[in-house]
């Protein structure tokens, strides 16, 4: 081919010397355009196919050309060094640190894929290893090795640089800061916002949120890390993170301020008045609520009981492991787990109480001061009344003045488990309950009822008759009795029905050790309630009759001053015959006297 | 000797029914008291026995009441239209126990079925029937099911006013029972009275005027 050509060329140059010159500049122009156009035939469509398919590589050979970096980067991988590193770490093995915990270092070129760094050499990070040298060194644990490494990234990444970023200024000085690898990666390094990148809310909080992260609040860690998997399994799965925590979104992270740990977790359950305001409607009418209002924190709130971001089913709360009451309640929730329903819970029947079964979820109540510990027992045990009415007289009764624990727990010191009559004053007309603050203001400071909060037996019966009479004036009151477990505590160890009071001469006899312990009860604010001992004697005290008229025990809180009466009306009864048979006898002589005057 | 039907049949089964079921009770009544110190039974026999007797003294104080009322013999109880005369008859009567007595004179009452009660038997009586006796019965029903009666007893002012009621009555029928065996011994002879509420008739000396 390369011939034809030379031969060509030659012939057209050996013609141009043979013709005249116009002759020739005409031929030989025809005659060069003829051969362009054979160039462009012959080598066009080769030159264009190449230049469509070069394009490309332009722009990348534009870029590898300006910056070295990139350009180095694409032989990372392929240095001696990384060669050499790779020769071990390309097959799969793990390092194990002090505590027992285990790290892959297994590594493969698509772990470094999209990395920003990969232009970097193993050594510019890992500083300890060289290529003569691999000390092994002993980390306490997988963190402890990622704040070491991290160490390396401060090499190139200044102060100045990390604090420009006001997520990085918040983390990076901190001193449980988390290392860089916690939002980077390790391997496979990228900028935070690449991360973020198309994801919907929750993935873009998670970014951050998924990694262990936390904050202090006046020197207590808050943990701000999110188990993706906790919300996935959580009632809560179909919700975004900002449903909850509504002042923030992808492009809105405001600073928020709080005086303590806990004042964050009581701020962060108002958020779920939102979905469940019946449930808090409940909750503000509950004794948590009202201890909370009264100023104590601790009190609990939503995320208490159903924790922030694992909320489970209901029927969770409702096992011996998942209840959560026993948090904060633990000493009453070992009561019950010895009780005849824990242990029937333990053994697997679905039907026993358990916590809210008789206290209610929101609704909590302070348990001594209403009826409702009654009527939950009553909820399940329907025929109750019935069954009592078959032994016991009066079983209606009895059970208004008896709580079902003061029969249905054995006798137990220890715990609190000793009888106590419980007298609540209360309005005549309303029959509500009289607040500790309104009865103390009523009765004044010479009262002295706070000397009763503690020593026992203060209040006498005349003192007693003077506060119901001074209560009374301001507003008819009235006392009612109730016999119950000096505290709630025991009252949590209910046991079977065989071991219940069941004789009535435990109770129904002067000597009987159910009222030797007396207390006068109001309401505190709290819905708890107030107690102020008082003197026995009361009960069986004349002084006592109105204002415990709805109170009285046969034989037990029997009237004393009509034992008395009684011996009297015996005494006369037996006395007057007794001297007018006398006055017979000493006067037989008159009466045969005068019968025989008669005859 | 002068024998007079007295007590009719049905006012002697009351009697002795009555005075029957007052002791029961009585003696349950005590021992549900004072347990601590009485032990005959146990309290739930207390509790039974006194209620079943409680009810036998109700039916029994409506076999009384039935009789003297279709008899009309009711008015045995009621004092004479003459107040003066009747309180003079009362004082020559307690002036008959408290003095007379001794010295022999004659019971300025005779029994007569129309006339049957002296006056100051007549006041007691009056009282305990139509007062003490119908308390006595409604506190018990009261205290018997204070359920049932929970309305009526908080009318009263709780249970512990009614049971004080009650107590206070048992403890003067129990008183009373006392002093009146022992009147009931004051007849011509000691049984004479005894006697007369067994088989109806009373005897009396002739006394000649």
């Amino acid at each position: 081919m390369f011939k034809g050509i030379r031969n060509l060329a030659q012939a057209y140059l050996a013609a141009q010397a043979r013709r005249g010159k116009a002759l020739v500049e005409t031929e030989d122009q025809n005659l060069a355009l003829r051969l362009r156009n054979g160039l462009v035939v012959l080598f066009g469509p080769f030159i264009g196919l190449s230049f469509i398919v070069l394009l490309p590589l332009i722009p990348v050979i534009f870029v590898l050309a300006l910056i070295p970096r990139i350009a180095l980067g694409s032989a990372a991988l392929e240095s001696d060094e990384a060669r050499m590193c790779m020769g071990c770490h390309s097959a799969p093995m793990t390092k194990t640190f002090v505590n027992g915990e285990k790290l892959s270092v297994h590594l493969q070129g698509k772990d470094f894929s999209g990395s920003v760094h990969s232009f970097a050499s193993c050594t510019n990070c890992h500083q300890d290893v060289q290529l003569d040298k691999h000390p092994s060194a002993k980390y306490a644990s997988k963190r402890d090795f990622a704040l070491h490494v991290a160490k390396s990234c401060k090499m190139c990444h200044d102060d100045r640089q990390l604090l420009a970023s006001p997520v990085h200024k918040n983390i990076v000085n901190r001193a449980n800061a988390p290392p860089c690898s916690d939002c980077h990666g390790s391997h496979s390094i990228r900028k935070v916002a690449v991360l973020k990148a198309k994801k919907n809310t929750s993935e873009y909080c998670l970014t951050c949120h998924g990694k262990d992260l936390s904050t202090s609040i006046k020197g207590e860690r808050v943990s701000l890390s999110v188990k993706a998997e906790s919300i996935k399994n959580s009632v809560h799965s179909k919700h975004a993170c900002t449903d909850c925590h509504a002042a923030f979104s992808t492009t809105n992270h405001p600073v928020q301020k709080f005086a303590s740990k806990r004042e964050l977790s009581i701020a962060l359950s108002g958020a779920c008045r939102n979905c469940h305001p019946d449930k808090m409607k409940q909750l503000e009418g509950s004794i948590h609520y009202r201890v909370l209002a009264g100023g104590n924190l601790s009190a609990p709130v939503c995320i208490d009981c159903h924790s922030s971001h694992t909320v489970g089913r209901t029927a969770m709360a409702e096992t011996l492991a998942g209840v959560p009451c026993k948090r904060c309640h633990e000493a009453v929730f070992k009561m019950y787990r010895e009780s005849v329903h824990g242990v029937a819970k333990a053994g697997g029947n679905k039907h026993v109480p358990i916590c809210s079964s008789c206290h209610f979820a929101h609704d909590v109540k302070a348990a001594g001061a209403t009826e409702k510990m009654k009527e939950a027992c009553l909820g399940c045990h329907k025929e109750a009344l019935e069954l009592h009415s078959k032994w016991l007289p009066n079983a209606g009764a009895h059970l208004e003045a008896v709580t079902c624990a003061a029969c249905h727990v054995p006798e137990d010191a220890e715990h609190g488990g000793n009888r106590s009559i419980f007298l609540y004053v209360s309005d005549k007309e309303t029959g509500a309950a009289l607040g500790q603050a309104q009865v103390e203001k009523i009765l004044g400071k010479e009262a002295g009822l706070e000397n009763c909060e503690e020593s026992g037996n203060c209040i006498s019966p005349d003192e007693f008759w003077t506060i119901y009479r001074k209560l009374d004036r301001e507003s008819p009151v009235q006392f009612t009795g109730k016999m119950k477990l000096e505290s709630g505590l025991a009252s949590h160890r209910l046991s079977l029905k065989k071991n219940a009071v069941r004789k009535c001469e435990q109770c129904h006899r002067a000597d009987s050790g159910f009222f030797t312990d007396v207390k006068m009860a109001v309401m505190k604010t709290d819905g708890r309630v107030q107690v102020y001992n008082v003197d026995p004697k009361v009960l069986s005290s004349y002084m006592a009759i109105l204002p415990l008229g709805k109170f009285y025990a046969i034989g037990s809180t029997r009237v004393r001053v009509l034992d008395y009466l009684g011996l009297l009306f015996i005494v006369g009864g037996v006395s007057v015959p007794a001297a007018h048979i006398t006055v017979r006898l000493l006067t037989r002589g008159v009466r045969k006297k005068r019968k025989g005057g008669h005859s | 000797m002068k024998r007079i039907y007295l007590h009719p049949g049905p006012i002697r089964l009351w009697h002795w029914i009555n005075a029957t079921s007052f002791l029961v009770l009585i003696v349950t009544g005590l021992q549900l008291r004072y347990r601590e110190a009485i032990s005959l039974m146990s309290f739930e026999q207390a509790v039974d026995i006194h209620n079943w007797f409680g009810f036998i003294l109700l039916g029994n104080y409506g076999i009384w009441l039935l009789y003297y009322l279709l008899t009309g013999k009711i008015k045995i109880y009621l004092p004479p239209a003459n107040l003066g005369k009747f309180i003079k008859k009362a004082i020559s009567q307690a002036k008959y126990y408290g003095y007379g007595i001794f010295i022999g004179e004659e019971n300025p009452h005779n029994s007569t079925p129309e006339n049957k009660f002296n006056p100051l038997q007549q006041t007691a009586y009056l009282q305990i029937m139509a007062l003490l006796i119908p308390l006595q019965i409604l506190t018990g029903l009261l205290l018997w099911d204070m359920d049932l009666f929970s309305r009526w007893i908080n009318l009263a002012g709780g249970v512990k006013i009614v049971d004080t009621v009650h107590v206070f009555l048992f403890l003067f029928f129990s008183s009373f029972m006392i002093v009146h065996i022992y009147l009931a011994t004051l007849g011509h002879t000691a049984t004479a009275h005894i006697k007369a509420m067994i088989t109806g008739y009373e005897e009396e000396h002739e006394s000649g005027h």
